[in-house]
C-alpha cells in the first residue's frame, strides 16, 4: 500500500524547546488515521510540518512524495485547519466559502452547502465573535468541502455540541467513502472518534509512543484491577504504564498482550483482566512515569 | 500550480476594504477641505485671489487621510492574511509575490481615481467655487505626470513598508516591529549626521525624481524583506 504521508527521524526544536524527537511514522494513502496524545505532545506540530506550515530540524518529511515546505504542487493537495486558525480582519462565513474554492481544486460547494446547513453556522456574524463551536464548525467545512487528497484535522471537535459532533462523524464517514482520500485526525475524544480510526498514532513528549493498526492497538495493553496485593504480585517484572490505586484495590495498566499463564494466574487471584481501551493506552501513555496516582473514584471493577 | 493569483483575491476578497474605504476617507477629506475654505470665504478670503489659490493648494490634507489607512492595509495584508493564507495551501513565495501584486493593483485603482478627479476639478474650474482638494502641491498641482508617480509610488511605499512591520510581527511577534522601528530609527539618524553638513548643496540640487527612485527602493527592500521575514516563519 502506498503511503500518503512519510515521516523518518523528523526532529523539530525551537531554541531550546524539542516539540518533536525522532518521530517517524507513515500514513497510508486513503486510510483515516488517528493522531492521539496529550496537550503539548507535539501533535499540532508535526500536522504543521505536513502541511508544509512549519519546516522538521531534521530528518525527513514527504507527503504524496514530496517535501511540502514552499512546493505549490504538494500543497495545493493538503487541507490544514488549526484548532486554532486565525482569519483575516472583518472575516464573515461568506468569506471564507467565496475564496476557498480559488485555492482548492477539488472543493465542493454542495458539501460546504450542506455542512454549512447542518451546522447552522451564522452567516452575517464575524468569524472572530464566532463561539468556540461555531468556529470548529467553519474549519470543517473547510476542511472536508475541500476534498483535499491530504486532509489534516487538528482538534476538530473544539466546542461542538454532541448532535454536531454526530453529524461531523456522518459527513467525514460519507464524504471519503465518495472521495477517497487520506485523513490526519487529532482529538482528545477518543472513544467517540475510535470506530473512525484505521491506524492510530500516540505521541506522548514530542516521541511516538505508539505507531500500529487501530484493531491491533487493542492488544498493546491490558488493564489488571483488583486488590493492591494481589495486583502488585501480578504486575511484578512487567513494564507498567499506569498504575492506579484507591484503599486497598489498585488497576494497572500493563503494556503488551495478556497470555495464558498470566489470565490463569489473574483468575486464581481474583484479579480482573480487560485489554486496555484506546482510550486508557492514550492516558496510560500520556502519564510521564509510572507511579501511584489516587483517585477518588475510577477504579476498575 | 502557484498561489499568486488566488493570493491577489484573497486580499481583494474584501472588496470595501480595498476599494470603498480609500474612496470614503476621500470623501470625508473632501468635505472638511470644503467646509474649511466655507471658514476662510465667510471670514472674506475671496476664491480666485492669489492667497486664496495659495492657501488651498498648500493643503495637504487629502493625502495625509490616507497614509494611516493604506499603512494599517500593508500591515494587515500580511498580518492576519498570511496565516490564513498558508491554511488555504499558498506557498511563502507566492503569498509575497501575491501580496505585492495586490498593493500594485489598489494603488493602481487609487491614482486612477485622483487622477480623475483632479482632472473634474480642473475641469469645473474647481467645482465651480474655487474649491482646491486634489489640485494641490502635495500632489503635483494639477501636473498629472507628477500626481500619477506621486500616488502610484506612495502608496505602494506604504503598502510596502506597513506589509514588512506585518512581517516582522508574524516573525518575531512585538519584538519584530520594534526592532525594525529601532533600526530605521538608527539609520536616518546615521544618515542625517552624515549629511548634515552637505545639506544645503543637497537641497539646491534636489530634483524630484530622487523621491521616486527613493520610493522604488524602499520598496524592493520592504518586498523582499517582507519575503525573508516570512520564509521561516512560523505560525502557530
Amino acid at each position: 500500500m502506498t503511503n500518503a504521508i512519510t515521516i523518518r527521524s523528523a526532529t523539530r526544536t525551537y531554541g531550546r524547546t524539542r516539540a518533536l524527537d525522532d518521530v517517524t511514522f507513515a500514513v497510508p494513502e486513503h486510510s483515516i488515521c488517528g493522531l492521539l496524545g496529550r496537550n503539548g505532545a507535539g501533535k499540532t506540530t508535526i500536522m504543521s510540518i505536513i502541511a508544509g506550515q512549519d519546516r522538521e530540524s531534521s530528518g525527513r518529511v514527504e507527503v504524496l512524495g514530496h517535501t511540502p515546505f514552499e512546493h505549490a504542487a504538494t500543497l495545493s493537495q493538503i487541507s490544514f485547519v488549526r484548532d486554532n486558525q486565525r482569519y483575516p480582519d472583518d472575516y464573515r462565513l461568506h468569506h471564507v466559502l467565496r475564496i476557498a474554492p480559488d485555492f482548492a481544486p477539488n472543493w465542493s460547494a454542495e458539501v460546504a452547502g450542506e455542512l454549512v446547513a447542518a451546522f447552522r453556522i451564522p452567516s452575517k456574524t464575524q468569524i472572530k465573535k464566532l463561539s468556540r463551536g461555531q468556529l470548529s464548525s467553519v474549519g470543517i467545512v473547510l476542511g472536508l468541502a475541500s476534498r483535499a487528497p491530504v486532509t489534516l484535522l487538528d482538534e476538530p471537535y473544539l466546542g461542538l455540541d454532541v448532535t454536531a459532533r454526530g453529524l461531523f462523524h456522518q459527513a467525514l464517514i460519507r464524504d471519503v467513502e465518495s472521495q477517497p482520500r487520506t485523513v490526519l485526525l487529532s482529538t482528545h475524544l477518543i472513544e467517540e472518534s475510535a470506530s473512525l480510526f484505521d491506524r492510530v498514532v500516540i505521541m506522548d513528549r514530542g516521541r511516538v509512543v505508539v505507531d500500529s493498526d487501530s484493531d491491533d492497538a487493542r492488544q498493546l495493553a491490558f488493564v489488571m484491577s483488583g486488590t493492591t496485593d494481589a495486583v502488585d504480585r501480578l504486575v511484578a517484572g512487567r513494564p507498567v504504564l499506569r498504575r492506579q490505586r484507591i484503599g486497598g484495590l489498585a488497576s494497572v495498566t500493563v503494556e503488551g498482550g495478556a497470555d495464558d499463564g498470566i489470565r490463569a494466574q489473574a483468575a486464581a487471584r481474583g484479579v480482573q483482566l480487560a485489554a486496555a481501551s484506546l482510550q486508557e493506552l492514550v492516558a496510560a501513555h500520556g502519564e510521564s512515569e509510572p507511579e501511584i496516582v489516587q483517585e477518588k473514584a475510577g477504579v476498575r471493577a | 500550480m502557484s498561489a499568486i493569483i488566488p493570493t491577489v483575491k484573497l486580499h481583494l476578497n474584501k472588496r470595501e476594504t480595498t476599494f470603498g474605504v480609500p474612496l470614503y476617507i476621500t470623501a470625508v477629506v473632501a468635505l472638511v477641505s470644503i467646509l474649511i475654505s466655507l471658514v476662510f470665504w465667510r471670514s472674506g478670503s475671496q476664491p480666485g485671489t492669489t492667497g486664496w489659490i495659495e492657501g488651498s493648494q498648500a493643503n495637504p490634507g487629502i493625502l495625509y487621510a490616507l497614509v494611516g489607512f493604506l499603512a494599517y492595509l500593508g500591515v494587515q495584508s500580511v498580518a492576519t492574511t498570511f496565516p490564513f493564507a498558508l491554511t488555504l495551501g499558498a506557498t511563502r513565495r507566492a503569498f509575497t509575490g501575491g501580496t505585492l501584486l495586490w498593493a500594485a493593483i489598489a494603488s493602481a485603482y487609487l491614482t486612477a481615481v485622483f487622477a480623475v478627479l483632479t482632472m473634474v476639478e480642473i475641469a469645473t474650474e474647481h467645482w465651480f467655487v474655487g474649491f482646491y482638494i486634489f489640485d494641490v502641491y502635495v500632489l503635483g498641482a494639477g501636473d498629472l505626470t507628477r500626481l500619477i508617480p506621486i500616488v502610484f509610488l506612495g502608496a505602494l511605499t506604504i503598502f510596502t513598508i506597513g506589509g514588512v512591520f506585518g512581517a516582522s510581527w508574524v516573525r518575531f511577534g512585538a519584538r519584530g516591529p520594534q526592532l525594525i522601528a529601532v533600526v530605521l530609527a538608527v539609520a536616518i539618524v546615521l544618515t542625517l549626521i552624515i549629511l548634515i553638513p552637505y545639506a544645503a548643496s543637497i537641497f539646491a540640487a534636489f530634483q524630484l525624481w530622487w523621491l521616486a527612485v527613493a520610493a522604488v527602493v524602499a520598496i524592493t527592500l520592504s518586498s523582499t524583506g517582507t519575503w525573508l521575514l516570512l520564509r521561516p516563519a512560523v505560525v502557530r
